[in-house]
């Protein structure tokens, strides 16, 4: 081998024209990318905007709603009922209240204070307010009581600056009769479906919601952190788990309308479980969650550091003991996070709950697992088909509840992961 | 941490299984159950709701909005807790669902009609209001008009009187009574106008020529949200939509009901039987669930006390069917009357 004499190295010259221009290149390649980048979020950030100022503009209205102050004279109004009754309260009260033609009585109290006509100003709602009243103070039926019921859905448009000409005059008698408010509308938070817009509310579905969610964490949570720590921990490596891996990543991006298909014809049409029911509902969101949770358990056990696997085991842990008091504790923070953002996505789910029936109408909030119910997303989906325009801004309320559900698990999601996040 | 998710997941599940077991017990069921068509819907939330706030102590009766055609798959599927007590229908029950009812131990069926409901052709309010004919929508809308696939692509085409723009129809899908509705109502009577030859088919050739809707894109199926074809007729003020009447009514502000064989879709045109798009609305209630099921019999008492002239479901926009129909359909309920098969089809 020959010691040929290495060229002595020629320094760059940055000031050659060709070196500039590969330089200026070089910069606005990286200026480029950094624009692409803003504008890609600005997009993002664009959309967001719209949706929430959309949603708000349409929405909030829907948290108000306007009452009339209806005087009524109970001493002479065409019904009998016993105060006495209604004092001992229980079922008997409520039949009694129910068949005491309380409808027919807030209306003629209607026409009787603001004039013919004027009982089509209230919703068709209105008596359940006097029956409400009535039950919380019994001593009213003696006496002459104003009790706030709730407008129709013309009037209460109008009320929001949305009038027809028939709701304006009466609007105008109204405002000049001081028996108008417009106000926060707690029933709206407390009451379950109507078939009236001024009376429904959202509660039916948001516990129907919680309920079908406690199913599904109840069952994906266990069944998903155990499959990953198994995988993780114990399983050897050989085509059968790299088989159950490939299954288990398939299943996660399996369509949801698939598993409600599944839940109908498992749970439903096999088990003869009870259709429309949340635990219906969460054992078929729990199929469809679990996946997401032993991915992200997976990773967040696969981040645990193996030195301190080695050196639980080198100090003569047993390995369920490293696994349960220095695996999976490290491991949770991770665990929890994708935990929460699976279940975020089951609660915004709508198509498999169809499929088992959870759109029906029901008047009341459901009592237990295996009462009828819906969930908060498909009360939307109902109420955005209903045939009476006062139901477009509930419809919108009820989305301004979901993403407030959703935004409050997500911060979850990160006050957890900040709170238990350890870092090496 | 792990101790406290560990009691909080066992104390959960002990709380799920004491629930599950108090109210499945037996596998009875204390609330009604009603199925089918989004036509009848909301009538029936409504006499569901007021069958609530009258009687306290009974539980929600439950109603899924699923079309006449999968409710009557659900009602027919059986006798017991886990079938419906009753399907809201559109149309009158067929006789090939009778038979699977039957067939699955459903035999006694109780049938009432419970009003009248259109099914209106409209446009929006700036639309070119046009005035149509029953053989005119056949040719327009049929598949194949005439025994010949349909090549119409404006109104000018089936009719030189009608203006020239584009055929452009949204209606209901082929799940839904509406559709049935329209293919008995309008095109079957169409046909038999236009067509001498179609009344000497047998009835598979019949509905082939004379029902089929054409699938080109003349006519739009816009799914069972009928409140999407409101905003569809917005946009596009020379499209036609077909839906329930109590839908006009509702968006009576934003669009104007289409004349056929020039009787407007009205209140009471339809009530007195000149409008030609008028059909009967029924609920199936099965015999076998009268006693079984709590609530039931006062649920179909109310609904009778509310289908009248002046009662809370013509409010909703429902129209009341005479008098006569009324008091029969009630006597019906009331009695536990059952179908006779032998009057379907």
């Amino acid at each position: 081998m020959s010691d040929a004499p290495v060229p002595a190295r020629q320094p760059t010259d940055w000031k050659t024209q060709a070196m500039q221009r590969r330089i200026r290149r070089r910069y606005a390649a990286e200026r480029r990318f950094r624009l692409m980048g803003l504008a890609a979020i600005v997009i993002s950030a664009g959309f967001l905007a719209f949706l929430l100022v959309t949603m708000l503009g349409g929405g909030l209205r829907g948290f108000t709603r306007t009452e009339i102050a209806l005087p009524i004279d109970f001493t002479k109004a065409a019904m009998i009922v016993d105060p006495d009754v209604i004092a001992g309260g229980g079922d008997v009260a409520d039949r009694a209240l129910a068949n005491a033609g309380l409808p027919r009585v807030t209306r003629d109290a209607a026409d009787q204070a603001f004039g013919p006509g004027a009982e089509r100003w209230l919703s068709d709602g209105a008596w359940l307010s006097v029956r409400d009243a009535i039950k919380a103070d019994p001593a009213l039926l003696n006496k002459r009581a104003v009790i706030d019921v709730p407008a129709s859905t013309d009037i209460d448009s109008a009320a929001k600056g949305d009038p027809s000409p028939a709701a304006t005059t009466a609007l105008a008698k109204l405002r000049g009769a001081d028996a108008i408010h417009t106000g926060f509308n707690t029933a709206f938070l407390s009451e379950a479906d109507a078939t009236d817009p001024t009376v429904v509310g959202i509660w039916g579905a948001l516990k129907g919601s919680l309920l079908t969610m406690f199913v599904t964490l109840l069952l994906a949570f266990p069944v998903g952190v155990f499959a990953a720590l198994y995988l993780e921990e114990y399983a050897p490596r050989n085509r059968w788990t790299d088989l159950i891996e490939v299954s288990i990543n398939n299943l996660a991006a399996v369509p949801s309308i698939i598993f409600g298909l599944l839940g109908l014809a498992v749970f439903l049409n096999t088990f003869h479980l009870p259709r429309s029911a949340p635990v219906v509902g969460g054992l078929t969101l729990a199929l469809m969650t679990m996946p997401v949770i032993v991915i992200a358990g997976r990773n967040a056990i696969k981040s645990v550091p193996p030195s301190i696997r080695d050196a639980a085991l080198g100090i003569g842990a047993s390995p369920i003991q490293v696994v349960f008091h220095h695996v999976l504790p490290l491991a949770l923070p991770g665990i929890l996070t994708g935990t929460i953002i699976g279940m975020a996505r089951a609660l915004g789910e709508t198509a498999p709950l169809l499929m088992i029936g959870m759109r029906a109408f029901i008047a009341t909030p459901p009592s237990g697992l295996t009462d009828p119910a819906t969930v908060l997303p498909v009360q939307i989906f109902l109420w955005s088909d209903e045939v009476s325009h006062g139901f477009v801004e509930k419809t919108s309320a009820a989305i301004i509840v979901l993403l407030v559900v959703l935004l409050t698990m997500n911060g979850l999601a990160i006050y957890l992961r900040n709170k238990f996040e350890t870092r090496w | 941490m792990l101790r406290s998710f560990a009691l909080l997941a066992v104390s959960a599940l002990a709380l799920a299984a004491c629930n599950d077991q108090a109210s499945t017990g037996g596998g009875a069921r204390d609330q009604i159950r009603v199925v089918g068509s989004s036509t009848v819907y909301p009538f029936t939330q409504l006499v569901a709701e007021q069958f609530v706030n009258k009687n306290p102590g009974m539980k929600a009766p439950v109603i899924e909005s699923t079309g006449t055609g999968g409710g009557m798959k659900l009602f027919c599927a059986g006798v017991g807790a886990q079938h419906p007590d009753i399907v809201n229908a559109s149309r009158p029950m067929k006789a090939s669902e009778y038979a699977t009812c039957k067939a699955n131990g459903a035999a006694d069926v109780i049938e009432a009609q419970v009003g009248i409901d259109g099914i209106a052709f409209a446009e929006a309010k700036n639309g070119p209001r046009i005035a149509l004919t029953t053989a005119d929508i056949y040719k327009a809308l049929a598949a194949n008009p005439g025994g010949k696939p349909n090549a119409a692509k404006t109104w000018k085409d089936v009719n030189s009187a009608l203006p020239a723009i584009p055929i452009q129809v949204y209606g209901p899908p082929s799940t839904s009574g509406t559709r049935d509705a329209l293919a008995e109502l309008i095109l079957a009577k169409g046909c038999e106008e236009t067509d001498a030859g179609a009344k000497a088919l047998d009835s598979d050739a019949f509905d082939k020529r004379c029902k089929a809707v054409r699938e080109d894109g003349a006519y739009v199926d816009a799914g069972e949200n009928d409140n999407l074809i409101v905003q569809k007729l917005q946009a596009n003020p020379n499209a036609l939509g077909i839906f329930g009447y109590s839908y006009l009514e509702e968006n009576a502000n934003k669009l104007e009901g289409a004349p056929i064989n020039g009787v407007a879709p009205t209140y009471d045109t339809i009530a007195g039987g000149s409008y030609p798009g008028a059909r009967p609305l029924f609920i199936y209630v099965k015999k076998a669930h009268l006693d079984a099921i709590p609530g039931l019999r006062q649920f179909l008492a109310e609904y009778a006390a509310s289908w009248g002239k002046d009662g809370p479901l013509v409010k909703r926009g429902l129209i009341a069917a005479p008098d006569a129909v009324l008091a029969h359909s009630a006597e019906l309920l009331s009695n536990a009357t059952p179908l006779d098969p032998s009057t379907l089809k």
